[in-house]
């Protein structure tokens, strides 16, 4: 148990200015092809006018405990990783796309290779023990690669007395990606 | 309460999820209809060989142990139109050359997996059937390995169309299912779609059945089709009404359906539910047959049946298409 990682991402949409750095990081560090994106950013405003709020995010897939998108692959080619996280096996992947369905958050696109892909969480960086190509470049550290099962518990660290949300909580799928609202006081 | 709006901007622009689901185009539909067509022959002309056999009922038999002819062609129709309907199936497949890796695991959670292993029992046994009703002509070509099959099996047509019968409604059910365990498209959510392509099968098998069933065989197959059909109109008013009056995403999704203008090939979804499968491919050929039962001429008796393949054909696309264009579960 205590070696076993649980990988997740607290994201400090407070700090997020929208730039795109992870986008474009990730674009690169895992040979995305033009015209698709593992994680995008979001900007959404709410509100009437005066009185606007905004909140910037970055987005992708939620890799979740209870995954959709494993629960109806019919090859096992989408699985969970011992890290915790949730991987596409190419080798088996028909490109049925099913998973594409049922994905609440469509984080899924069909790469043009045939296969079906998605976020990885850069598992073969954090195999060598790194951050993520998006934390690692994210210049205001609003993304944030946490270990759940990490005794030190940074994840708790970072959201503790915050206001936190998941994303469609309700379609429980227990994805491991957190928001810290950007309705929270700024600073730590 | 003042008003407030929200305005979402996103960078995200992955071809085939923005801005709607787009994965699935009329491969699929064409194969859900030609599987439940096939699932819906393999049900009917599995009963009418048990309750030939069982209850001597049904239209005279053809001699030497074969079935009407109704029977034989639907039975031989039944493999070659899956066998179509995958063709497309396996055409949709994005990563073809992996299409091994779906027989080399059983999914339980997963439709696609039972499916893909229902197909591969349907074949064996659609083909004995079509082969054992068939047989006093495939006796006269005297092949080898035919002949021993035929030897070995024709005791037993019975427990063969028995099992095909439950083969077939496997098939038809599956074909809805497929759709309703994504409960990420909230249209598709719905248990019942199992069903509702079930007798949309069955009622589309029974108008094929009745476009090649000689004159003396016809009544049975319009008996069949107008009963599948009055099923299939009770079956899909739960699906609208379960949709209505389900929380936010089903209702919202079976309004996007039944009342919206979105469209397909360049007719509103409203306009194709209500006026093409509705009130052509259900109402009109439900009461075409029935007043011919009941004695009234009917100057072109093969248009109710062929009013029916419509419906089932268009009702297939329409599930698949405006379940992609409704919004992801919110």
């Amino acid at each position: 148990m205590a070696d076993k990682k649980n990988y997740g991402m607290v994201i400090d949409t407070r700090v997020c200015v929208g730039c795109s750095a992870c986008v474009y990081a990730c674009k690169s560090e895992n040979g995305v092809p033009e015209g698709y994106c593992r994680d995008w950013v979001v900007q959404e405003t709410k509100g009437r006018f005066p009185k606007l709020s905004m909140e910037n995010r970055s987005e992708r897939c939620q890799h979740c405990e209870n995954a959709p998108c494993v629960t109806y692959c019919p090859t096992r080619a989408s699985h969970y990783d011992d890290n915790g996280t949730v991987q596409i096996n190419r080798s088996r992947c028909t490109g049925c796309k099913a998973c594409l369905a049922a994905c609440p958050y469509d984080a899924r696109y069909v790469h043009p290779q045939g296969f079906a892909d998605k976020c990885s969480l850069c598992k073969h960086r954090l195999d060598e023990g790194l951050d993520t190509a998006c934390v690692s470049v994210c210049p205001t550290k609003s993304l944030n690669l946490v270990d759940f099962n990490d005794p030190e518990n940074k994840a708790e660290r970072l959201m503790n007395g915050k206001e936190v949300y998941r994303q469609k909580d309700h379609a429980g799928t227990n994805p491991s990606l957190y928001w810290i609202s950007a309705r929270n006081k700024p600073g730590e | 309460m003042t008003e407030t709006t929200t305005e979402i901007i996103s960078t995200k622009m992955n071809p085939n999820v923005l801005p709607h689901l787009h994965i699935w185009e009329w491969h699929i539909p064409l194969y859900l209809f030609l599987g439940g067509l096939a699932g819906g022959l393999l049900i009917i002309t599995a009963i009418m060989i048990v309750i030939k056999r069982h209850f001597g009922v049904g239209p005279r038999d053809e001699g030497e142990g074969c079935p009407c002819l109704a029977v034989r062609i639907g039975s031989l129709l039944a493999p070659v139109l899956l066998g179509v309907g995958m063709l497309f199936l396996f055409l949709d497949l994005a990563n073809k050359f992996y299409v091994w890796a779906f027989y080399t695991t059983v999914q339980p959670t997963s439709p696609m997996s039972a499916g893909s292993w229902i197909l591969i029992a349907f074949f064996p046994m659609a083909v004995l059937q079509a082969m054992l009703v068939n047989k006093k002509f495939l006796r006269d070509r005297n092949i080898g390995v035919v002949n021993k099959l035929i030897d070995w099996t024709e005791d037993h047509l019975t427990l063969v169309a028995l099992l095909n019968a439950h083969i077939g409604i496997g098939i038809g059910i599956y074909t809805g299912i497929l759709l309703s365990f994504f409960y990420a498209r909230p249209l598709w959510s719905s248990s019942i779609l199992g069903m509702l392509f079930l007798v949309s099968g069955i009622s589309s098998a029974a108008a094929l059945m009745l476009l090649f069933a000689p004159d003396n065989e016809k009544p049975i197959y319009s008996k069949i089709d107008v009963n599948a059909l009055w099923i299939e109109m009770v079956v899909l008013g739960l699906f609208v009404l379960g949709g209505i009056t389900g929380p936010s995403n089903n209702s919202g999704a079976m309004m996007h359906l039944i009342g919206g203008d979105y469209q397909m090939a360049g007719m509103s979804y409203m306009l194709w539910f209500w006026g093409i499968f509705v009130a052509l491919g259900l109402v009109l050929p439900m009461l075409l047959e029935f007043l011919e039962a009941v004695g009234v001429h009917i100057r072109f008796p093969l248009v109710a049946p062929v009013l029916v393949l419509i419906g089932g054909l268009v009702l297939r696309f329409l599930i698949v298409f405006a379940g992609q264009t409704y919004h992801t579960f919110m």
